[in-house]
């Protein structure tokens, strides 16, 4: 087993239930739930399946590659489908099967988690999934986006690939799993968490940061204006990046972070409202 | 006929379930008694995935038939047989047709009337009506929908089993059709069940691996506990809460045992034990009070036969013992003082500011209360833990572990070499965290931890933050009750109006609203709290009312108060002292002030009631002083034979104005000594009419 083999498979048995396969998206984000494929879809009334890898960068988890857990980039891999099925519980169990773990010899539990997104004004009721201990998923039934109800619910499924990746392989540092049979995690990953830690936490300008933050917010409100909904989303998008940069930088005080994503919140939720009253016609 | 419901659920929190239970039951025996069915034997049982009602039913209810009976026939009807108005209203009332009344023949005579009949009902109907109706009237804290569909529940529900004697009911909840079938275990035994019977279904779950009773199951653990610890001589960490939950979250129990390296046992109990809580839920292991290199975890299986349960949760375990110990090692590299700054960065309340505003303020209140307790001699040093005590939010330690707040400040303040007083204050200083909890156990805990809430308090008052209802924004209700309760544990004896002027004064100009606003609004806030927390040790209404009206300014003696009338209840010179007392008030009721002059005595009652009220008015001012009311009650129960005859035998209302005021005045001068008793007039006393309840 190595994670591309998770991936192939994860692909695979998601696409067999009838996800379309997305392309990783193309902007910085922090977790799969922000990239249009869930965000702007779980808005409207139409079906939806999807499933996709998203590299997910969260700037203060970075410990220079000096931790064997924590990384300030991971990979998720996202599902979502609208309307949630009567039976996925059963299809995430059998999705767990088909990567060959045999469920009878272990301990899977779902743990009530509550999911929130303040700055997507979004939030969904659900479970952290627990294998032998250790959280694999994020199972969340959707109910709001965007600051609005969301109908019909849609469930999203979480998986953290590397989380999941060192059951399988039963490692315990991050940097000893396989990418594929002759590519290690290190191989790929160590030097970037290295500098990106240095970056994140010591050298991101903060003067840039702060313009590009005025300059992306500003942006999305023209944007809006427009009825561009996916390029003002895109905007947004850079904003909370940049904010989770200029926070592992201690660069933000007490009233700048309320200010920073009630700014972030604003914007997002005209996007989902106009997006909301078009039907869903991007 | 055995009724037997399960509502299968997919894993609801185990708060939601209990409170789901009590709901059901509350709510079938209502409908069932409504719909006059009757039952006995009502019981509930869960798993985090099932609900199950059963009761033994009636099979239905009979047809009944009632005679309704109206006027005399005499009066409703002429001597022609016309009717008249009164059997023509009797009849529209009833909404029957005149026609159809009759004439029913009674032991007083003949009546006119009708025979009403009631039709006969199966229980099956009825049943098929009211679950529905009943499951769908449940509420839980936070609800959800799911798919398609408009029902709102804890969680998704995906099936329901219903049976009345063997049979099926029929009726639908949020889109899921009730029938015979039920599922096993989820994993272990996915299969669909078909049952007949209450006991049919209990077994039949049992070899698919589900034990339906939760006390079932929670002794299971408790057995297998013991059986793993008992060759040890070990015990749990004791963590009631964990053990009630474990036991809603599986539905087949299976408690394994693992270990961490030995080298983590360098880290305290508190995190070591929550590190193993929170996120794996798994217990610690103790032996003589000290951590052993040993988890407990409860699994949903029933065996780790190739112990890849035990073997993954030690991996996950030492992965975050290895982070709790670099914390630990990390934060202790920078001392609290030195992080305390950094405080200027994290927001207690957009309004209220940020938590080194809220130091600050901390440091003021706590040198203002180290001057009014008695032994304020290590105030130098707990104003270094006011100033030290918010300094562990900026940890790594509290930000994985936000639940160990304060306790790491205090962990990490003795690691550093701090001195005890100002460890345990900052340790101490978020207890209690409930009525049920300890107050701090230090005079320093107790002064920090007043501080802290009556900040939070003020603040939040001051900014208009509301409390309805069951909802509590900010803990307003369970700060105040901590600080009432660290008051009443510490018999602290101050003015607590003064302290809230004290609070607001350091707070400025940042509350925007008026001052005498929140005042007023903490009084009657305190005054609220207070009164719970009496009738929650079990007072008399009535004599918490009286205790409290003399005032709460100084909470402890207010309470003290209330124990003393309590204690004194029972006692013969209780029910007449108050009638008196009462008496005397009436009397007094729109009476100017007048002056007194011992000279204008005339007769002899009223010179013996001076003479012992000067006696019982000596003695018991310094028994106020001391807040020794019991003995002030005794001591003023001595004025009741005096006031008897007094009143007897003087006319207090005396035609001679300077007699009557004199009289007067002297009643002034006793009810004076009184009030700082008891509002009196609010004790009940048998035969009276009673008080208004508040």
């Amino acid at each position: 087993m190595s994670l591309q083999n998770l991936i192939m498979n994860l692909q695979k048995y998601w696409a067999d239930q009838g996800c379309y396969l997305a392309p990783s998206y193309d902007v910085e984000v922090g977790a799969g739930t922000m990239t249009p494929d869930t965000f702007f879809r779980v808005l409207d009334k139409r079906p939806w399946k999807v499933a996709y890898v998203q590299p997910s960068r969260r700037p203060t988890d970075g410990r220079y590659g000096e931790n064997p857990n924590r990384v300030q980039k991971h990979h998720q891999f996202q599902v979502i489908i609208k309307p949630s099925p009567a039976d996925i519980q059963k299809l995430y169990i059998d999705g767990l099967t088909s990567l060959g773990i045999n469920l009878q010899d272990h301990d899977l539990r779902f743990d009530e988690d509550d999911w929130e997104s303040p700055t997507i004004g979004a939030w969904g009721v659900g479970w952290s999934v627990m294998l032998d201990g250790l959280e694999i998923t994020q199972f969340t039934y959707f109910q709001q986006a965007g600051g609005l109800d969301v109908f019909p619910i849609p469930v999203e499924i979480t998986y953290g690939l590397e989380r999941l990746e060192m059951f399988l392989e039963e490692k315990d540092n991050i940097y000893d799993l396989k990418w594929s049979e002759d590519v290690s995690y290190r191989d790929l990953r160590f030097e970037d968490e290295r500098q990106f830690s240095e970056y994140n936490f010591n050298q991101a300008s903060i003067k840039s940061l702060q313009e590009s933050f005025a300059l992306a917010e500003k942006e999305a409100g023209r944007l809006i204006e427009k009825n561009l909904l996916l390029p003002a989303y895109d905007m947004c998008l850079k904003c909370s990046h940049v904010f989770n940069l200029l926070d592992a930088r201690g660069a933000i005080s007490v009233t700048e972070r309320v200010k920073m994503i009630a700014q972030i919140r604003t914007v997002v939720n005209q996007v989902a409202m106009k997006y909301a009253n078009t039907e869903g016609k991007l | 006929m055995e009724f037997l419901l399960e509502i299968n659920v997919e894993e609801m929190p185990s708060s939601h379930v209990k409170t789901a239970l009590l709901d059901l039951k509350e709510k079938f025996a209502r409908e069932l008694s409504a719909a006059k069915i009757s039952w006995t034997e009502l019981r509930t049982f869960s798993t985090c995935r099932r609900l199950v009602v059963l009761a033994d039913l009636a099979e239905g209810r009979e047809a009944r038939e009632e005679i309704i009976t109206g006027p005399p026939r005499a009066v409703a009807f002429t001597a022609d047989g016309t009717p008249t108005p009164a059997a023509l209203g009797f009849a529209r009332s009833r909404g029957i047709d005149i026609a159809n009344l009759e004439i029913i023949k009674t032991e007083k005579g003949e009546y006119v009337g009708f025979k009403k009949t009631e039709k006969g009902r199966s229980a099956e109907e009825i049943l098929n009506g009211i679950i529905p109706q009943i499951v769908g009237a449940l509420s839980f804290p936070k609800m959800m929908r799911w798919g398609e569909g408009q029902f709102r529940f804890s969680r998704p529900i995906r099936n329901v089993l219903c049976l009345l004697g063997e049979r099926p009911l029929s009726f639908e909840i949020g889109g899921v059709s009730a029938g015979d079938t039920t599922f096993g275990h989820k994993i272990r035994s996915p299969r669909r069940i078909t049952v007949k019977s209450f006991r049919e279904y209990r077994d039949a779950l049992k070899e698919n691996m589900v034990i339906v009773d939760a006390e079932e199951r929670e002794k299971s653990i408790l057995d297998q506990i013991e059986a793993l610890l008992s060759p040890l001589e070990a015990q749990l960490h004791p963590d009631p809460g964990l053990l009630e939950r474990l036991a809603n979250d599986v539905e087949y129990p299976f408690v394994f045992m693992g270990g961490f390296p030995e080298r983590y046992l360098d880290l305290p109990l508190e995190i070591l034990s929550t590190a193993m809580r929170e996120g794996q839920k798994l217990f610690s292991v103790v032996k003589a009070k000290k951590q052993i290199p040993c988890f407990l975890g409860v699994a949903d299986a029933p065996s780790d036969a190739k112990g890849f349960i035990q073997k993954g949760n030690e991996r996950v375990l030492k992965a975050r013992l290895e982070d709790a110990r670099f914390f630990w090692e990390h934060d202790l590299k920078t001392g609290l003082k030195k992080r305390a700054p950094a405080l200027k960065h994290v927001l207690f309340q957009e309004k209220l500011g940020s938590y080194d505003d809220k130091t600050q303020r901390l440091k003021k209140i706590v040198s203002y209360l180290n001057a009014k307790v008695e032994d304020g001699k290590d105030g130098k040093e707990v104003l270094l833990a006011a100033e030290l005590c918010k300094a562990d939010l900026v940890t790594d330690m509290v930000r994985e572990f936000p639940s160990l707040q304060g306790r790491v400040g205090g962990l990490y303040a003795k690691a550093e070499g701090l001195s005890s007083v100002v460890s345990r204050a900052i340790y101490e200083h978020y207890r209690p965290v409930s009525l049920d909890d300890d107050s701090p156990e230090t005079q320093g805990g107790a002064i920090l931890s007043i501080a802290d809430k009556l900040d939070s308090i003020v603040g939040a008052v001051g900014i208009g933050v509301q409390t309805t209802g069951s909802s509590d924004p900010f803990g307003l209700r369970r700060n105040a009750q901590g600080v009432c309760k660290i008051i009443l544990d510490w018999k602290m004896n101050f003015s607590f109006q003064r302290l809230l002027e004290k609070v607001l004064t350091v707070y400025g100009d940042r509350l925007k609203r008026p001052k005498k606003e929140i005042l007023e609004f903490c009084h009657d806030f305190f005054l609220g709290r207070l009164r719970y927390i009496c009738e929650r040790e079990g007072y008399r209404y009535d004599l918490i009312n009286a205790a409290l009206g003399a005032g709460v300014d100084n909470i402890y003696y207010a309470y003290l108060r209330v124990k003393a009338l309590d204690t004194l209840k029972a006692s013969s010179q209780f029910e007449p002292f108050i009638l008196m007392a009462k008496r005397v008030n009436n009397i007094l009721a729109g009476q100017p002030v007048y002056a007194f002059s011992p000279d204008l005595l005339a007769e002899k009652p009223e010179r013996d009631l001076f003479s012992t009220f000067s006696i019982v008015k000596e003695n018991v001012v310094p028994m106020f002083a001391k807040g020794d009311f019991s003995q002030a009650q005794k001591m003023v129960f001595r004025l009741q034979p005096c006031l008897n005859d007094f009143f007897d035998r003087v006319l207090v209302m005396a035609k001679e104005n300077k007699l009557r005021k004199n009289r007067l005045s002297l009643l002034q001068a006793i009810r004076k000594i009184l009030i700082p008793m008891a509002d009196y007039a609010q004790v009940v006393v048998e035969g009276e009419k009673p008080a208004v309840k508040k």
